[in-house]
């Protein structure tokens, strides 16, 4: 069980030394309950504190990582069952299904267009995470053969998924150096697999359609020495596959049952199991499907739901338009904190009146914190109206500034020359009647 | 959680032919194992009392046939399979004026004539307008058993004492906040309306817009419920249509990057995938646009119910 | 670049400035003083004065009326000058004093078991000087430096010139007997450095006072204790509001003032300046001694970080900068002299050490004087001025942190809102079935507007009669006069024109209101913050300490109504006064007192709220009335079933 930073200070010298970096015992232990620094910073610990510390950090649910040349995806090391609580760490790795019974032209494609895959989301790059190779014509020369063509087109981490260990023990080979994945096993396969999985240092994916025949099948295939498992859950539907997941993270993190311990891989169908496997609780994701206008949003989704819910809730920088604004509307610049936009654009929107909001970068800051904290000053509203492309799209240049910060207006002027820089109220609420009685007028 | 109906059967003073009820889950979403989930999710289609202006020409021609008569249009959307209508009023009527009490109230006559399905009715989204508006409608369906939307903090008390004097529901809107969601409910039971009455939507981003958010404060929402705090009990109402189609991704067809892929299938996906996530974190009413999009949450929404089967 | 000439007030000489600057820069340059308590930002609206020649570029008009403009009125900080002008200064408001020294003076106990001897790192000294001679050519420094070495074991003592010049003629002029005063503190890491502070001639009576201030820089008031650091006594206790406030309210307008070219020095001096006041004044107080600032020789200081860089004419810069770094939490000892101080010029001035950019040696002061560090009782403390500083712990650990509550309850940011001076309304009661107020004033007469506690009052009252619902809305269905629509939004009327000083209604808006439900919200997501970060439950708190001047108003019933203070029973709360002076003057008198502030720093643990998201979700939950969580404040909902809430009809 997770200590408290009150329950870790005790365990700590309290000496208040600070070599560790932080001010006091109390602060570093804080940290180290939130698993932000590690115990070996601390140089007069206790071996006996170490020893009750290091039990109570080991991970419940175990890191697998999937390497190839140049790649690595990892899945695992989650620590809540509500994002809210923490967050999630290590997005489910998302794998394209390519068969071993389609024409190696067609391979070659796909696992070309895979490689290459690559879509900007609020300037991050999003990419597919590997291939899953599946061996439907459940054949080794097919295997190896199939292998041979994705990786003449792709380096991206595989998964090789065979009814026959032949399968498996023919392509292997041609994936010397990588740790790939290699399933399933199951409760008749399970001990050829199993030693597969140990010479040939992959992951190994058991299956099972409970939670007790996953257990009994890590037990067994750690039993033969292999550690990096993943669980495949196999539900009769929907609805039977989230309760297994939800067991399955539920008994590793609160029960510590370390049978159930490690991450899991979903073999999806269609849209619905796709977005609930990256809600809840899938370590992989295979599917069979490549099409751009899939891939975009589950990329998108699964980087949504992963998403550091301890950060400030914050709205895209950018532009907003309202009630249709012309080139000649003015522009209202405002803070990227989501309560200062909410109440902002509400005001704006309920007013009828045509407006473009220019959302700055603030990190997250309201208008006057932000301010305070130098995070949203002239050069950042000047930067966020070049990154907008105003200079082009307006042909009446009219800045509005909120009220709280007048300070700005003269440097704003001075970096924004052509621009009128008007200062508006102080408070959301007064924006209409400013609106009517200031930018209508001149 | 609390259960909630909307529509009222003749025999119950209304016009309806079906009922729905959401709500009076023991447990987190579809988690059978260890509760009660009684009342499935259900979808709603929203449509507009006029032809919309500023919506995807995609949504636009799905409807085509029908988007200039609500009336029709509600038919079609039962059609479609929609287990509840949402009507929402125009700010400006069909010749740029402000839309009267008496072309809401025909407007909504017309809807309910139309299918006996139950209907949730918005206002323009506009204090003055959606109060004006919404006390006519309710007036003129008393005992409909409609709910009444949207009211939010800074304007909620003519909706809830129309509602309350009519026997409808109200939809209550707040920013992606447990606390604010929280506070409202506080606000809007103590002018007197049972909790029993008030849905609550605590507002959602679309995919790629927050919805992460949204998905968060909604599990968040349904734990408190869980844990027996009284004023979070209350069914969820979400409307990732209407946040779905807002964005770039289901608006603009033309000039994006190629990586986006087809136009029509991404913007079904980005419906479906928006409203999939909610169903997940607890929406008891998903409110959507495109009639595929409800084909595909309906039957996933089946399959999640039909968990009950494997389970011990 | 074209020049033009500004004339003041008809009468001075114009004085000539560049196109492009503002009119408070040339007023500036004209020698007249226009206050900016918002120090320039535009925000306050306070600087406004009249062009009634000539043309300006306003940047801004905030807190404007059209009517207003049309007859030249602008803000001077915000007007461009861009031609020849003609502008006439108001008469500028002085801020008024309510700090009589009689009014805030307090009784303190001298420490128990002082002993100056044993306690006191500054040090009184006979010597009887061997006189030199004709064998004996030992210069006189020398001589000193020996009798200190072999009479009283002091090997290395630091002698700044100023002195050496003394030696010589106090040697003589008390006839080779001598008073020396040394400074024994000793140094962060235990050693001491001895510091010759004074030498005067002849041996002093024994139990003269030696004498010594203790100070507490705040933002807004500057508190002296004049202590004769013999026997510990108090002899006078004074102080002002901080001259600085002409140049900004809060730390964030003085910190942006102190980055403009020449700030950093002006507010330095002002502060000095204020100090220097205060000793003259506290000198004068006196009464059964004659005593002169020169005699001051050793000066302690409370103050939060920013005012301890300003005092010390450190920039203050990256205090507001995130990650919120400050030059230093802990000063070495200075001299009077360095920095300006008129007491004795060698006297030494000890910086008590803080713990961050927004929790200051005030606090840790604080936490010393109410025993927060000693006490075995879990323990809230709190500190209420602009910003929020607020401690939790007990002698096992404190953690601490500030919020910036903002200045509503000091009054500003509010409408109406005043200082708790003559004409402020206090209190407030609201009649549960007319919603009709009746309201006490400070002095008595006609009320001007309504301080913090008023504030507090107001807020509960509109509360329980149901005049706003619990997010803060006014109940507009409600049948009185009262509620109406305003500038700014719906308001309530607290007193008609024909009550008040100025014959305009005094109202509070639901803007202000808005205003006062973050301030509070703020202090109580920080006990919040406090209590989760070390997962102690709030309610498990044994004592509610209160310090700063804003607890000796703070009504504490109306304080839980609104959800500012947790609901804990009234006897928990304790309000101490000031208890950054006291903490210097406990550290003024004793060395291990001033030991026990700096463990206090070291061990203290400072929360900062911006690091994540829990500050946000507390505020946002306080942000109702009395807080979302009702269950929180059980007395509150028990009086809340027992008043009815009006509904609408």
């Amino acid at each position: 069980m997770a200590l408290s930073g009150i329950q870790i200070y005790k365990l700590l010298p309290q000496t208040n030394c600070k070599e560790c970096g932080f001010p006091t015992c109390l602060a570093f232990a804080m940290k180290l309950a939130a698993k932000q620094v590690e115990l070996s910073a601390c140089p007069y610990v206790s071996e006996e504190s170490k020893a009750q510390l290091e039990e109570s950090s080991a991970p419940p649910i175990r890191l697998i990582t999937l390497k190839s040349d140049g790649y690595e995806v990892k899945a695992g090391n989650e620590v809540v069952m509500y994002r809210h609580e923490k967050t999630f760490y290590n997005k489910p790795g998302l794998f394209v299904k390519i068969k071993t019974s389609a024409p190696e032209g067609d391979v070659k494609t796909l696992a070309q267009r895979i490689q290459e895959y690559r879509v900007n989301y609020v300037g991050i790059e999003l990419e597919v995470d590997g291939i899953a190779v599946e061996d439907d014509a459940n054949n080794p020369e097919r295997m190896k053969a199939t292998i041979n063509a994705v990786r003449s087109m792709s380096k991206k981490p595989l998964m090789l998924f065979s009814r026959s260990a032949s399968s498996l023990e023919a392509g292997l080979p041609q994936l010397s150096g990588e740790t790939p994945l290699i399933g399933c096993a199951d409760s008749e396969n399970w001990e050829k697999y199993a030693e597969l999985a140990k010479q040939s240092k992959t992951a190994l994916a058991v299956i099972a359609d409970s939670v007790d025949g996953l257990a009994e099948l890590t037990e067994k295939a750690k039993s033969k020495g292999v550690e990096d498992l993943v669980l495949v859950p196999e539900g009769k539907n929907l609805g039977h596959e989230l309760i297994l997941q939800t067991q399955i993270r539920r008994l590793a993190l609160k029960a510590n049952y370390r049978a159930v311990g490690y991450p899991t891989l979903v073999f999806c169908q269609n849209q619905a199991q796709m977005a609930q496997s990256i809600a809840k609780y899938a370590g992989f994701i295979v599917i069979d499907q490549f099409a751009e206008e899939l891939i975009y949003p589950l990329l998108v989704l699964r980087q949504n739901i992963y998403t550091d819910p301890q950060k400030p809730i914050q709205v895209q920088p950018g532009l907003y338009e309202i009630n249709n604004p012309q080139p000649t509307d003015p522009v209202l610049v405002t803070t990227n904190f989501s309560i200062t936009y909410f109440s902002v654009a509400n005001e704006v929107e309920g007013s009828g009146l045509p407006a473009h909001l220019l959302v700055a970068d603030a990190e997250g800051m309201s208008v006057l914190t932000a301010w305070a904290a130098g995070k949203f000053d002239a050069e950042r509203i000047a930067k966020a109206v070049k990154a907008a492309n105003l200079d082009e799209k307006m042909t009446r240049k009219r800045l509005v500034l909120p009220g709280a910060v007048a300070v700005l207006s003269g440097e704003v002027e001075a970096e924004l020359p052509g621009w009128e820089i008007r200062v508006g109220p102080r408070e959301a609420v007064d924006i209409p009647k400013f609106y009517k009685q200031v930018l209508l007028v001149n | 959680m609390r259960t909630i109906t909307l529509g009222a059967l003749p025999a119950e003073g209304g016009t309806r032919k079906r009922v729905v009820t959401v709500g009076g889950e023991t447990a987190m979403p579809f988690m059978r194992f260890e509760g009660e989930i009684p009342n499935p999710p259900v979808v709603a289609i929203e449509i507009k009392d006029r032809k919309p202006e500023d919506w995807s020409p995609l949504l636009i021609e799905t409807w085509e046939d029908v988007i200039d008569d609500p009336a029709k249009w509600a038919a079609a959307a039962e059609a479609a399979g929609a287990d509840l209508i949402v009507l929402a009023l125009s700010l400006p009527n069909r010749n740029g004026e402000p839309t009267t009490p008496d072309e809401a109230v025909a407007s909504v006559k017309a809807v309910l004539s139309a299918t006996g399905l139950p209907l949730i009715v918005f206002g323009p989204g506009q204090a003055e307008a959606d109060n004006t508006l919404l006390v006519a409608v309710s007036e003129a369906t008393k005992g409909e058993r409609l709910a009444l939307g949207i009211c939010e903090d800074k304007n909620y008390r003519t909706i809830v004492a129309t509602a309350m004097a009519n026997g409808h529901l109200v939809t209550a809107r707040t920013p992606m906040d447990v606390n604010l969601a929280k506070q409202l409910n506080i606000l809007i039971s103590d002018m007197g309306l049972p909790l029993d009455r008030i849905l609550m939507d605590p507002t959602t981003g679309a995919l790629g817009y927050g919805i992460e958010y949204g998905f968060s404060v909604m599990e968040r929402l349904r734990l408190a419920a869980l844990q027996g705090d009284k004023m979070t009990q209350l069914p969820m109402i979400v409307t990732p249509g209407f946040e779905a189609w807002k964005a770039k991704e289901s608006k603009v067809g033309e000039g994006v990057p190629k990586a986006w892929g087809d136009w029509l299938n991404r913007a079904i996906n980005w419906e479906t995938l928006t409203a999939m996530t909610l169903v997940e974190s607890g929406a008891d009413i998903v409110v959507l646009r495109h009639p595929e999009s409800l084909k595909r949450v309906k039957s996933a929404i089946d399959e999640l119910m039909a968990a009950k089967a494997f389970v011990s | 670049m074209a020049n033009y000439k500004v004339t003041f007030n008809h009468k001075a000489e114009p004085v000539v400035v560049k196109s492009g600057t503002l009119i408070t820069e040339a007023a500036r340059l004209a020698g007249i003083e226009i206050n900016q308590p918002c120090g320039g930002q535009g925000r306050c609206g306070r600087c406004v004065v009249q062009v009634t020649e000539g043309k300006v570029r306003q940047r801004s008009t905030l807190r404007l009326s059209s009517e207003d403009i049309g007859l030249g009125y602008c803000l001077a900080c915000q007007s461009v000058i861009e031609g020849d002008l003609s502008v006439l200064v108001p008469e500028q408001e002085k801020v008024e004093r309510r700090l009589v020294t009689d009014r805030t003076a307090v009784e303190v106990e001298p420490l128990p078991g002082y002993s100056p001897e044993y306690h006191q790192s500054l040090r009184r000294y006979f010597l009887d000087i061997a006189q030199p001679n004709y064998e004996d050519q030992t210069d006189d420094l020398s001589r000193l430096q020996k009798h200190l070495r072999v009479a009283l074991g002091f090997e290395q003592v630091e002698i700044p010139v100023t002195l050496i010049k003394k030696i010589s003629s106090a040697f003589r002029e008390g006839n080779w007997q001598v008073t020396v005063y040394l400074d024994i503190s000793s140094g962060e890491d235990g050693i001491s450095l001895i510091r010759l502070v004074d030498i005067v001639p002849h041996h002093c009576e024994n139990d003269n006072p030696i004498w010594g201030a203790a100070i507490d820089i705040g933002t807004t008031t500057v508190t002296l204790w004049l202590v004769d650091l013999w026997t510990g006594f108090v002899h006078a206790q004074v102080s002002e509001y901080n001259a600085q406030i002409r140049r900004g309210e809060d730390v964030i307008s003085r910190i942006i003032y102190a980055d403009k070219e020449g700030g950093l020095q002006e507010l330095q001096q002002l502060i000095v300046g204020t100090i220097n006041q205060l000793v003259e004044l506290a000198c004068k107080r006196v009464k059964d001694y004659t005593v002169t600032p020169e005699q001051i020789l050793k000066v302690t200081v409370a103050a939060n970080t920013t005012m301890m860089h300003l005092f010390l004419g450190v920039p203050p810069s990256y205090i507001r900068l995130a990650p919120f770094i400050p030059t230093f939490n802990q000063a070495p000892l200075v001299r009077a002299q360095e920095i300006g101080l008129h007491v004795n010029p060698n006297a030494i001035v000890d910086c008590l050490p803080g713990v961050a950019s927004y929790v200051g040696a005030d606090i840790t002061a604080g936490v010393l004087s109410a025993g927060v560090d000693d006490t075995d009782k879990l323990t809230l403390f709190l500190d209420v001025g602009t910003n929020g500083e607020m401690v939790l712990g007990s002698k096992e650990w404190l953690v601490t942190c500030a919020c910036s509550a903002g200045p509503a309850f000091e009054g500003a940011g509010v409408r109406d809102g005043m200082r708790a001076t003559t004409g402020a309304i206090e209190e407030v009661w609201i009649h549960s079935e007319t919603y009709e107020p009746t309201y006490r004033v400070i002095g008595g007469g006609k009320p001007h507007g309504i301080c913090g506690s008023g504030l507090i009052s107001l807020l509960a009252e509109l509360f329980m009669t149901g005049v706003i619902d619990k997010a803060g809305n006014l109940n507009t269905s409600l049948s009185t006069p009262r509620i109406r629509e305003g500038e700014h939004g719906m308001e309530y009327v607290v007193a008609w024109g024909k009550e008040t000083v100025h014959g305009r209604d005094i109202a509070i808006t639901r803007v202000d209101i808005d205003n006062l439900l973050r301030a509070k919200a703020a202090i109580y997501a920080g006990f919040i913050v406090l209590a989760q970060s070390v997962g102690v439950p709030l309610e498990e708190t044994e004592q509610v300490l209160i310090g700063g001047s804003f607890g000796k108003y703070l009504n504490i019933e109306k304080s839980i109504q609104i959800g500012l203070l947790p609901d804990l029973p009234w006897e928990k709360f304790n309000f101490l006064g000031n208890t950054a002076v006291k903490g210097a003057y406990f550290a003024l008198l004793s060395q291990e007192n001033r030991e026990r502030i700096r463990e206090i720093a070291s061990k203290m643990t400072y929360i900062e709220l911006s690091a994540d998201n829990t500050f946000y979700e507390a505020f946002m939950s306080a942000m109702f009335l009395p807080h979302t969580d009702i269950n929180r404040f059980p007395s509150v909902m028990e009086a809340i079933q027992s008043v009815k809430v009006p509904i609408q009809s």
